[in-house]
């Protein structure tokens, strides 16, 4: 799965850390899946893309393999 | 985040200074044959043969034996300490870190059994009981290091 949190992120001006304590996660797990090391559970991607203010589909995509 | 069966983090500095003093304490004995007849104390047992250690003639069930206490309260404190160090939560516990937890405990547990194997086919006789004190230790020690270094590496990233 990949994702567009860099840019979502970058859209709404938020550090890694803000992010983070927004939805109530360490640093590393947002810069892990920027990294496309992690892939979130579905609670950790609805938050997200509730921070975004968008569907989750804008926020996160599969790709070919998944 | 939910998580079952994990210490308060509270708890995990305590555990670091207990843990340290523990190890060494433990390793001293191991090495020095530490047992002052001070330490040779009456203790409740379920069972002993009596031979090589404690001194009873024959074997006695749930019964009181004299042992010496100093490898118990080494390896009570080491396992107690290495346990709420191992098993505290991280600052943040999340479900990054969760997996980062359980990926690191199946390494450990390979690591442990694996070295088990190779003891098994080369340690024999006395040997492998001071072999198996250690084993007894290292599925504790491997994931405490495995599971620091993952954090370590997954800040820095």
């Amino acid at each position: 799965m990949k994702n567009n949190l860099k840019v979502e992120r970058a859209i709404k001006d938020l550090t890694q850390d803000d992010l983070a304590k927004l939805i109530g996660v360490s640093r590393q797990t947002i810069n892990a899946m920027e990294k496309n090391k992690y892939v979130p559970s579905t609670v950790l991607s609805l938050k997200i893309a509730k921070v975004f203010e968008k569907p989750v589909e804008d926020v996160f995509f599969l790709e070919e393999t998944d | 985040m939910e998580t079952r069966f994990l210490f308060p983090h509270k708890y995990k500095k305590i555990g670091w200074i207990l843990l340290i003093p523990s190890t060494i304490f433990g390793l001293f004995i191991m090495f020095t044959n530490f047992e002052p007849d001070w330490l040779k104390l009456p203790m409740f047992t379920f069972f002993s043969q009596g031979f090589p250690l404690a001194d009873t003639d024959g074997t006695v069930w749930f019964s009181t034996i004299k042992t010496n206490v100093a490898n118990e309260i080494a390896g009570v404190l080491f396992l107690i300490s290495a346990m709420v160090v191992a098993f505290t939560k991280a600052k943040n516990e999340d479900e990054f870190i969760t997996k980062i937890r359980l990926e690191s405990l199946v390494w450990a547990t390979f690591f442990h059994f694996g070295i088990l194997l190779i003891g098994m086919l080369f340690v024999f006789d006395l040997e492998f009981f001071t072999f198996m004190i250690f084993n007894m230790f290292t599925l504790l020690i491997l994931f405490i290091f495995k599971f620091n270094l993952a954090l370590y590496k997954s800040k820095r990233l």
